[in-house]
């Protein structure tokens, strides 16, 4: 993302010669949109080539047309699964088969310290009983979750957890999980009673309005959650890039002041953004963990109603 | 048997009960998904925008995401999770087995500790019988000794009685022989031989008694 961004700013600065400041932020603008928002063109990394991806026909199911056109947010998660699956794979490699009898070290070590603390602390604590198959689900989402958020901090990179669409089918996949875990083990009946909420105690009078109020409460609370789930890491990755990216943007404002305030005022912005892109380190983990930690949690609220 | 068939068919209706619900779930968020880009349409925001819909990307989503789970499931989780469950399992049989073989060891210390104790008492018992056998030893051998002793000088001084005795009276007979041949030879005719003998035999008799007291005193 970022060596892209002022590759092409130092570009769009050539180009643009000594117009200065107010044309440049309005440059930057556009810009700032071009990097968070998803595309139909993919540029190649460091080389600033972009390749326009193949267009498809869109297929409609019903009311809803569907694009099945590649774009650059798909490219991405392409790379964050094949490089999630290499780093996982040759940790396997490293733990399993011929280094089985061996103590642990290295970077294997450190990815052995995530599943462990990821196993015992986020899903089986949160799921409970039966949590081990939920193992592999919530470990998936949080290393795939991790890379992608990784990937926008990358020069020339992108986030596609930073795409509202990509974020939303994450929550649903949640969803299922959530749902269906439930189902599964509680069984059509009980599970019914997590959706229709009759109080104990109550008289038939009582039950049958507090039934009516409360079904539809604990429905939207079902897809308030996942709702909550998508905004949360869109809202978090985007946010993370624009502040980012607003910042670089000011340094070269600052640069294209006038002489007094360029030589002053440009360490300011520049000090800024290195903190705000450690923080965004430090988020890119926490929200992958948090995207985790709160699907093990709601698949432990529907396995084990209170 | 009933039972294992009749857990499977209602594992089955689960399943296709748990089917349908995920269909449900996945059917009434693609439902919004129209509103939500018609409502995007109206608004005339196009493709390129923050909240830009794009149905398409969900699909991909969902595809990149299940192979990923499929592929790591496979040859990550599975080996990794196993490995780890693997150490886990050895790491606590070590220390199980430390446990016990600790406890063997105080176990087999504190016997060889008994065994000490137990062989150190016999050995100051074998030792004070020992002694006690020796002592008992060395007194009757002194006290067999001392007996023998006595005995042979008991036996001697008899022996030496006894011949003096004999001495004694032989030489009181040669005496008396000697006597009465020498006086008989004095006293020839002189002297009635009865009378005589019976005076020298008073005689004889008055010496053998004087010397007895004499012998006495």
């Amino acid at each position: 993302m970022m060596g892209y961004a002022v590759f092409w700013l130092m570009l769009a600065q050539a180009g643009h010669g000594s117009q200065g400041g107010q044309d440049m932020g309005a440059v930057w603008n556009s810009h700032m949109m071009e990097e968070v928002a998803d595309a139909h063109h993919f540029i190649i990394p460091g080389l600033n080539r972009v390749i326009d991806l193949p267009q498809l026909p869109p297929i409609h199911i019903g009311a809803l047309s569907v694009d099945l056109s590649p774009t650059k947010h798909v490219i991405w998660l392409m790379i964050a699964a094949t490089l999630c699956a290499l780093t996982l794979i040759w940790t396997a490699r490293r733990t399993h088969g011929k280094g089985a009898g061996k103590a642990p070290k290295g970077m294997a070590n450190v990815i052995e310290a995530f599943v462990i603390y990821l196993r015992d602390e986020v899903a089986l604590r949160n799921i409970g009983h039966g949590g081990e198959r939920f193992v592999p689900f919530v470990l998936t989402l949080f290393f795939f979750i991790l890379f992608m958020n990784l990937l926008g901090l990358v020069p020339f990179g992108a986030t596609a957890t930073g795409n509202i669409m990509v974020t939303g089918a994450l929550a649903v996949l949640a969803l299922v999980a959530i749902e269906v875990g439930g189902f599964l083990h509680l069984g059509p009946r009980a599970y019914l009673k997590t959706i229709v909420y009759v109080p104990e105690g109550l008289p038939w009078f009582g039950k049958i309005p507090m039934a009516l109020i409360m079904t539809p409460v604990e429905a939207i609370a079902k897809l308030a959650r996942i709702f909550a789930l998508a905004i949360r890491l869109f809202a978090n990755m985007t946010a993370g890039h624009l502040v980012i990216l607003s910042l670089v943007g000011l340094i070269f404002m600052a640069g294209a002041g006038a002489g007094s305030i360029k030589d002053v005022v440009w360490p300011a912005p520049v000090l800024m953004a290195v903190a705000i892109m450690l923080m965004e380190i430090f988020i890119a983990l926490l929200q992958a963990y948090i995207f985790a930690m709160l699907t093990s949690v709601f698949i432990g609220l529907v396995r084990h109603p209170h | 048997m009933m039972m294992a068939i009749e857990s499977r068919r209602r594992g089955r209706a689960l399943g296709k009960g748990a089917a349908a619900l995920a269909l449900v779930c996945v059917a009434s968020l693609a439902a919004a998904l129209p509103l939500l880009a018609q409502e995007e349409h109206g608004e005339g925001a196009g493709g390129g925008g923050l909240f830009a819909i794009n149905p398409g990307l969900v699909i991909w989503t969902w595809v990149i995401f299940l192979i990923l789970l499929f592929v790591l499931r496979k040859w990550a989780w599975g080996p990794i999770l196993g490995a780890l469950e693997a150490r886990e399992r050895r790491i606590q049989e070590a220390l199980d087995g430390a446990s016990r073989e600790r406890d063997e060891a105080t176990r087999l210390l504190e016997q060889q500790r008994k065994l000490l104790d137990e062989s150190r008492d016999q050995a100051q018992q074998i030792l004070a019988d020992g002694r006690k056998a020796g002592e008992r030893m060395r007194s009757e051998l002194l006290e067999e000794a001392r007996r023998q002793r006595e005995q042979i000088v008991g036996n001697a001084k008899e022996d030496i009685e006894r011949e003096r005795d004999q001495a004694l009276e032989v030489l009181r007979r040669e005496a008396v022989n000697l006597s009465i041949s020498a006086a008989g030879r004095v006293l020839e005719l002189e002297v009635d031989s009865s009378e005589n003998r019976r005076l020298v035999e008073e005689y004889l008799e008055d010496l053998a008694r004087e010397s007895g007291r004499e012998k006495s005193g």
